[in-house]
Order: C-alpha cells, then sequence, then structure tokens
C-alpha cells in the first residue's frame, strides 16, 4: 500500500467560548489514500465539517487550529504561509460546500467565476483557459456550456450550481476533492445525480473524494471507507461493507437504525435518546456516553483510545 | 475593577457604548438640573466683565456681553436636547402609525397609498426646508390659545415630521415580517381586534430597531438646530443656545478670543458624539442582524 | 430594468410637482403678500389690487402655480422677484455654480477618503488602522462641519494664514487662490460624509468577506486582489447608492458652510432674500434644491438596481 494522499493526525480545533478554547475536533486522525472515497459521517455539531475546513485551513475566524498535523501528499499544510496555501488550494485541493444558492458568487458570471479559478494556477492564453472552462462545465454535464459561460449564479437551479462549483473545484485537477455535505439543500432526485456525478469524477479523474456527509446511505454509495465521528472524535472507521455489516460501536450501530429507507415502507423511524453534547459543555469521557445504551461506569470518565478490532478502528471501551 | 462596573459595561456593548451614554446620561443632568448647577445667570448682562478668557472665575470665559459662557453652555442644552428629542418624539408618533398600518393592511390600496406618501415626504431635503418655512413665517413666537411656542417649536416640529418617513420604513420594514408570522395569524383566529395586535404584538418586536434609529435621530435633530440657530433662524435671543452662541463667536474669530466658539462647539459635539456611541453600542446590541441600515442627513 | 427607471422618473416628477405645490402654498399663504411687502403697511386696497393685477397675483393659486411651472419646464425661465425685480435665472446663474462646485469637491473629497479608509479598516480589521479609522468616523459624524469650519478658519487660517479665511475667489483669479479659497469649506463639508461612507463601506465589506462566495473564492486559492474584487463587487452597490444620497444631502449643509465661510453661494441667496422678504427667491431656490435632492434619490435609487445582477435581472 502506498502512501496516503491526506494525513490528519491528532487534529485539534477550538472555538473560544467564554474565555477559554473548546475543542470542536479532539485528537482526530484519518488517511485518505490517492483516488479513494472516504466517508466522514456525524450529526451536526460532531466536528466533521471543522474537520474539513482544516484540512483547507479555511477555520473561521475566532475558530483556531491548535494542534496535530495535516499532511497532503507528504507536505505539511500547516506549515505553509498564505502565499503557498494558495497554491494548494484549488489546484492541489479543493472544496464543495454545502450550500451552492450562497457559494457562487451572485455578483459574477459563471465562466468568470471558473476563468479566474483556472487563471489562479495555470498561465494559459484566453483561449485555451475557456475551452479548459468549458471542458470543466461539460464533464460536470452541464448541458450548452458556451451558452452557460455567460450566465449568472441567480439563472442557474440549485443543481446546477452545485454542478457549477465543482466545475470549478476540479476545473485544475486536483488530486482531492473535500465535499462537504454537497447535498443537503438539493431536492432528493438532484442529490443522486450530484452523487452519480462524483462517483464518476472520481473514476475518471483518479480524485480522491474525502465526502462529509450526515447520511449513512449517501456515503454507502459514494465511498470505500467512513469515519463516524461524534464530540469532535472519530468513533469508528472502517470499510463501507465491514460499517455496514458488522458495526462495532454502539453509536454506529444506532446510526445504521436510523436512516430512513425509501423503499421500506412503513418501516420505523429511529432515533437516539438526548441530544449531542453542545460545544463548550463536552462531558469528561466518552462524548457518547450519555447516551450510550451500553455505558459503564468508566466510559463517562475515561476518554476511550482509538484501537484495531477485526479490521475497525474504534474507540470505545465496550466494542467487542 | 470593580465586577459591578463591569457587567454595566459589557451590558451597554463595551467602553463605547458606556462612554455614549454617561456623555447622554450627563448632558441629561446638565439640561434638568441648569438653574441649580449653573454658576451664573446665562442671559444677565455685565459689559464691565466681558469678552474674559477662561480663569478660576469663569471657566469657559465670558462673552461678548460679559455673560459666563460655561453658564450659557449648561442652559445651552435644555433647547439642544428639548429640539432633538421632541423631534424624535413626533418623528416616532407619525413614523410608528404609518409603518404599522401600511405592513399590517400589506397588498393593498392602504399600503400603497401610505407608502407613496411616506416616499414623497422623504423627497423634502430637512435642512434647507427647515431654513426656508422658519424664513417665511417668520421668527416670532407662535401663540396657540394661552400657550407661547418660541421659534425653535416651529423647527422641532418640522424636524419631526420629516423624521417620519425614515421611521416609517424602518417600522414597516419590521412589521411586515412580523405580521405574516404565526403568531399574529393565531391572534387573528382568536379573535383580537386589528389595533390590539398592531400595538400590542407587531409594535414590540419593532422596537429594537426603532430604539436605534431614534438614538441616532437625536443627534441629527441637535446639529440641525444648531445649524438653524447658527444663521439666525432657530433659537433666538435671550435665549442661550449652542447655535447662537457660534453665531455670535464669527465676529471674533480674527481677535483672538478662541473661547468663544470653542466651548459652544465642544458642547454640541460631545453631545453627539454621546448620542451616536449610545446609538451605535444599542444597535449592537438589540439589533446585531441590522435590519436597518443607517438614516443619514 | 427600463420599466422600472420609467416608472421611479415618473414618480419622482410627481413628487416634485407635488412638493412644489406644497411650497407655492406655504410662500403664498404664510408669508406677507409681496404687495404689503413692496407698498408698506400704509398702502391703499387700490393701490394693492393694481400691485397684484399687474404681477398677475389675483389669479387663483394653482393658475399662478401651473404658470409658474411652465414657464421653468417649457422656457427655462425662473421668472422674476417681485420685490427686488430681478430675474431669477440670473440670481442662480450667478451663485448656483460657487455652491455647485463647492458640493462636487467636497463629495469626490468624500469618496476619494472614505473608500480606501473603509476598505482598509474592513481588510485589517482590528488591527490599529481600524481603530484609528473609528475614532475618526465617531468624531466625523460627531463635529458639526459649520463649528468645524469656524475651527478651521481660526487655525489655518487666521492664526498660520495657510488659507484665506473665507470669501471666495474665482477661477478667473488663478487656479491657485481659487483652489485655496474653497479647499478649507470642500473640508468642512466632507468630512462627516468621509465618515458616514468609510464606515459604509467597512461593514458592506466585513459582511461580504464572510460569505460563503468568499469563502469558496479563497477555497479556489485566487489571489488575495482577485478575492477583494470579488468582494467589493458585492459590496460596493450599497455603498455608491448611499454615496448618491449624500450628494443631495450636502447641498443643505453646503449652505451653513457657505455662510462660515463667507461664500457667495445659494447661501447667500437664500439669506438674504429671507432677510428681505423676497419669498419668491426663497420659492425659487428652495425648488431648485429640492429638485436635486430628489434626482439624487432617484439616481441613488437606479444605481442600487443597476449594479446589483440580481435585481436588475429581476427587473
Amino acid at each position: 500500500m502506498n502512501a496516503p494522499l491526506l494525513e490528519i493526525r491528532d487534529l485539534r480545533v477550538g472555538f473560544p467560548i467564554a474565555d477559554r478554547m473548546a475543542l470542536a475536533v479532539r485528537d482526530l486522525s484519518l488517511d485518505v489514500m490517492p483516488g479513494e472515497a472516504v466517508g466522514l459521517v456525524g450529526e451536526s455539531g460532531s466536528g466533521k465539517s471543522v474537520t474539513a475546513l482544516a484540512a483547507m485551513r479555511l477555520v473561521a475566524h475566532p475558530g483556531r487550529i491548535l494542534g496535530g498535523s495535516i499532511r497532503l501528499g507528504g507536505d505539511d499544510i500547516l506549515a505553509l504561509d498564505e502565499r503557498a496555501l494558495r497554491k494548494v488550494r484549488g489546484r492541489r485541493m479543493a472544496m464543495v460546500f454545502q450550500d451552492p444558492q450562497t457559494s457562487l458568487n451572485p455578483a459574477f458570471t459563471i465562466g468568470q467565476q471558473l476563468l479566474d479559478t483556472i487563471n489562479a494556477h495555470r498561465s494559459l492564453t484566453p483561449r485555451e483557459a475557456r475551452a479548459e472552462a468549458l471542458e470543466a462545465l461539460a464533464m460536470v454535464g452541464i448541458p450548452a456550456p458556451e451558452r452557460r459561460l455567460n450566465s449568472y449564479p441567480h439563472e442557474f437551479s440549485g443543481g446546477m450550481r452545485q454542478r457549477a462549483l465543482i466545475a470549478m473545484a476540479i476545473a485544475c485537477r486536483p488530486q482531492l476533492l473535500i465535499a462537504d455535505e454537497p447535498t443537503t439543500a438539493l431536492d432528493v432526485t438532484v442529490q443522486a445525480q450530484v452523487i452519480a456525478l462524483l462517483r464518476r469524477l472520481a473514476r475518471d479523474l483518479n480524485l480522491a473524494v474525502l465526502f462529509i456527509s450526515h447520511n449513512l446511505e449517501l456515503v454507502a454509495e459514494l465511498c470505500d471507507r467512513v469515519v463516524v465521528m461524534y464530540g469532535g472524535m472519530a468513533m469508528e472507521a472502517a470499510s463501507v461493507e465491514a460499517l455496514f455489516s458488522a458495526p462495532k460501536h454502539p453509536y454506529t450501530r444506532l446510526l445504521r437504525q436510523c436512516v430512513p429507507r425509501l423503499e421500506g415502507g412503513q418501516e420505523r423511524l429511529l432515533s437516539i435518546d438526548g441530544a449531542p453534547p453542545v460545544l463548550g459543555q463536552m462531558p469528561p469521557g466518552c462524548p457518547f456516553a450519555q447516551r450510550c445504551p451500553d455505558a459503564l461506569a468508566r466510559c463517562r470518565s475515561d476518554e476511550p483510545p482509538s484501537r484495531q478490532l477485526d479490521g475497525h478502528s474504534v474507540a470505545c471501551w465496550v466494542a467487542t | 475593577m470593580n465586577r459591578g462596573i463591569r457587567r454595566l459595561v459589557v451590558r451597554l456593548g463595551g467602553w463605547s457604548g458606556a462612554v455614549g451614554a454617561s456623555i447622554v446620561l450627563a448632558i441629561a443632568l446638565a439640561a434638568l438640573l441648569a438653574p441649580w448647577i449653573a454658576p451664573y445667570d446665562p442671559v444677565s448682562l455685565n459689559l464691565e466683565r466681558k469678552l474674559q478668557a477662561p480663569d478660576a472665575a469663569h471657566w469657559f470665559g465670558t462673552d461678548q456681553a460679559g455673560r459666563d459662557i460655561l453658564s450659557r453652555a449648561i442652559w445651552g442644552a435644555r433647547v439642544s436636547l428639548m429640539v432633538g428629542v421632541l423631534a424624535v418624539v413626533i418623528g416616532l408618533v407619525g413614523g410608528v402609525g404609518l409603518g404599522l398600518v401600511a405592513a399590517y393592511y400589506s397588498g393593498g390600496l392602504v399600503e400603497q397609498a401610505i407608502m407613496r406618501t411616506v416616499d414623497a415626504i422623504a423627497s423634502i431635503p430637512l435642512l434647507i426646508w427647515a431654513i426656508a418655512v422658519v424664513g417665511i413665517i417668520g421668527v416670532g413666537p407662535v401663540l396657540i390659545g394661552p400657550f407661547r411656542f418660541a421659534n425653535e417649536f416651529k423647527l422641532l416640529v418640522l424636524i419631526g415630521f420629516l423624521y417620519m418617513p425614515g421611521l416609517a420604513r424602518v417600522t414597516y420594514t419590521v412589521a411586515q415580517i412580523e405580521a405574516v408570522a404565526d403568531y399574529v395569524r393565531a391572534r387573528r383566529v382568536q379573535g383580537a381586534r386589528d389595533l390590539a395586535i398592531m400595538f400590542g404584538d407587531v409594535l414590540p418586536n419593532c422596537l429594537s430597531p426603532l430604539i436605534v434609529q431614534g438614538t441616532l435621530l437625536v443627534a441629527i435633530g441637535i446639529v440641525v438646530e444648531a445649524s438653524v440657530s447658527f444663521v439666525g433662524l432657530g433659537v433666538q435671543p435671550p435665549t442661550p443656545s449652542w447655535g447662537t452662541m457660534l453665531a455670535d463667536s464669527r465676529n471674533y474669530l480674527f481677535s483672538g478670543e478662541w473661547w468663544l466658539p470653542v466651548f459652544p462647539g465642544l458642547a454640541i459635539s460631545v453631545t453627539v458624539v454621546g448620542f451616536n456611541l449610545l446609538g451605535d453600542a444599542l444597535r449592537d446590541m438589540l439589533d446585531p442582524r441590522r435590519s436597518t441600515g443607517r438614516l443619514i442627513a | 430594468m427600463l420599466r422600472l427607471i420609467v416608472g421611479r422618473l415618473l414618480f419622482s416628477v410627481a413628487t416634485l410637482l407635488l412638493v412644489g405645490l406644497i411650497l407655492f402654498l406655504l410662500t403664498r399663504l404664510l408669508a406677507d403678500t409681496p404687495a404689503r411687502i413692496v407698498l408698506g403697511i400704509e398702502a391703499s386696497e387700490a393701490q394693492i389690487a393694481v400691485f397684484n393685477r399687474d404681477h398677475g397675483l389675483d389669479r387663483p393659486i394653482l393658475t399662478q402655480y401651473l404658470d409658474w411651472l411652465g414657464r421653468i419646464v417649457l422656457q427655462g425661465d425662473f421668472g422674476k422677484s417681485f420685490i427686488t425685480g430681478l430675474a431669477m435665472n440670473a440670481e442662480l446663474a450667478r451663485s448656483m455654480p460657487i455652491t455647485f462646485e463647492l458640493v462636487v469637491l467636497a463629495f469626490v473629497f468624500a469618496l476619494a477618503l472614505a473608500l480606501p479608509l473603509g476598505i482598509l479598516s474592513a481588510v485589517l480589521e482590528g488591527r490599529s488602522i481600524d481603530h484609528v479609522a473609528r475614532v475618526f468616523a465617531v468624531a466625523g459624524v460627531s463635529i458639526p462641519g459649520f463649528w468645524l469650519g469656524l475651527m478651521l478658519i481660526r487655525f489655518f487660517a487666521v492664526e498660520w494664514g495657510w488659507f484665506p479665511p473665507g470669501g471666495f475667489s474665482p477661477l478667473s483669479s488663478g487656479l491657485g487662490p481659487h483652489l485655496r479659497s474653497v479647499s478649507l469649506p470642500a473640508f468642512a463639508l466632507g468630512i462627516y460624509y468621509v465618515a458616514i461612507l468609510s464606515r459604509m463601506t467597512r461593514s458592506s465589506l466585513l459582511e461580504v468577506l464572510g460569505t460563503d462566495y468568499v469563502r469558496t473564492a479563497r477555497s479556489l486559492g485566487l489571489p488575495r486582489w482577485r478575492v477583494l474584487i470579488y468582494a467589493l463587487k458585492n459590496a460596493l452597490p450599497p455603498v455608491v447608492s448611499i454615496a448618491a444620497m449624500s450628494f443631495g444631502y450636502m447641498f443643505g449643509w453646503a449652505l451653513i458652510v457657505e455662510h462660515v465661510f463667507n461664500i457667495p453661494g445659494m447661501s447667500r441667496a437664500l439669506l438674504t432674500a429671507i432677510g428681505q422678504r423676497d419669498y419668491f427667491m426663497v420659492q425659487t431656490v428652495v425648488y431648485v434644491f429640492t429638485a436635486i435632492f430628489i434626482a439624487a434619490n432617484l439616481i441613488a435609487d437606479v444605481l442600487n438596481r443597476a449594479l446589483n445582477p440580481k435585481l436588475a435581472g429581476a427587473g
């Protein structure tokens, strides 16, 4: 096996709450191999989006990366200055955000925004750059790209905007695409199209994908491996097959049962009792202990370390 | 530092808010207590002591008629605050009423009529009309029944009237959102009367931006009053006012009596700073989403 | 878009007609009649009737108004004062360019200073320049321009003699003296708008810098200046709109500043007219100012929409 493309080790990201730093991500480690699709799953507030932003060094003020390391193809991302960072963003890794309504600049045409991305990283003649832009739009399945270049975002539907954003992200052929809930704001039918598009792009461009979602079903469709996050920690990581067939962590098991199944008809929608811990009021021990049906006394006092178990890596005292 | 003070400062939106509130409070007290705290009579002439530089007896010096500038500045706060505050009150009464009604009967002829009227009034420039209207009517007092209204009342009514469109729009913008909210619909279903819903339910939700704008408009009103008084069409002698004090000082710009223009101008500036700081702090506190833009003049 | 502009234009014209009528009524109903002012209190009813007939003042007010307006619109003729007999056109031609120049200078000064200051304090939010700009802005909106003018005269003109203490040197007396005579007034008039517009630029830009699409641009590795342009194109339309409105407001404050500096612009025309109870002149000046004000607001409104592709597209 070769070296990971993205290697996150012991990442800690904090936000100041009442004079101290509350950890939104604690000691998270994660690998994405070249060409591999990894799902990062969790409820809202679990720290998955913050992790994605941290990988891009885009954690918004006043949040801060407090520790750990992030390497992309062996380069230490946290050590880069703004200038070097700009050469990495959009060129070697790119990101697609949750809300296509607000993620495109309303005052510029799609073409202009696409060309800006291309010109930021490559010195091409205007004609070549335009050809690249058209190709990127065609690649994400936007019909009549020549006409669409001159359109403003508000003339696009939600799904089309997300495609346009993906086109910008892949325009310079990055090795890694981070997709932060790219389908959450879209209709269900469009969701499936976007997932299919991501899968196709990953295959055609040998693109590694870090796919962030709260929806296990979508992750199963797209990804090779899954990392389940809760309270800022990685609870369980395994291949998709292993995680779905034999989840080890109590939280993963419950999460599996919560997924609504469209084809299931009347099936009961389970929910996990209680609410996820609030940032700044994180209990000691395992963050899930308060809601965990299998919790032991130890779970409430000691943070469980990550350990290997039948090919899963699990952070849990009780999992067997 | 004392914890109580610290908490108060935080509540007032940091130091600038606290400074603003303190200034406003101090000026308001000076205006209220002028007869007791002013060291001298602000109007009686004393030609033997005219144009004295600031000293221990007259901290701000004396003017061309020997009157104590500190005392006149303290008394001047009365007219300034009265015009500033009453104009906003008039603007609020009219503006809130119009805005609420327009928002409540949204989509109809009433809304159109009110908002177009508001737009029309908004196209009247405040300062020039203030000057012209007073110029046309004359600066003499107005007698209504047993009451005698000095010239500054014309001014404050006019300023208040021209504040109405801005405040009506603020009310309208916020109330429009509130008027279609579920709780208003619920109150309608319960059979509450329109007026009760408007003033009892919708208005309280519009208060934050109105308080903010009102505070900032007091500042503008004070400057407008001082400006109109400066050209001689505002507060009339012998009533002490900052604007007329500055007008008098124009004759002494070349002869070196620097205290004549400096202190009345400082009085205006500090007061206006106070209201602006307080308004900005209130905005940060009450209206962080900035549902309304800043009114300019 | 075109329909919208035409609609606004029509509304503005209607407003101007209405406001003009109000102004006309004010001068006719609340002020002393021109005949009394010219002929004195002892004049007989007959004399007054003759005066009124000669000047067309015996006609119904609405007829007088429409006649006055018609001459302005159709012939560009603002009429003659009943009191002094002076032609308004000559008076306006003499005083209006001076006021206009002062306002334009102050406006350019305000924009030239406010935009860089606002952009800098947004980009360097929380740094020392931002704090300095904030203190400056609070002072700028709070210090009345006319008092600032007095202080400038006191120190920059009287004390140090860098500028003339007032008055107006026309361009014919040389560019240097001309500019020196207008710099202090333009500064005193403009500083309030530097403060207002720089704050507005700052808050508008800060808001945009926090949006998702700026984050997108950063995530794609766009150069800093390009990200700033991305943000500015969205942040500036409201500022431009407010600036256009400010242009209208500035004429009002220009009156006071002209008075401070003894500049023979519209201020002198208006205040002299008030002193002479020449209400026809007052009415003319106020009408012209109101028209400018309404035009500025109209432009502000149209600019706001034209610069926003979303609104422009929606028509």
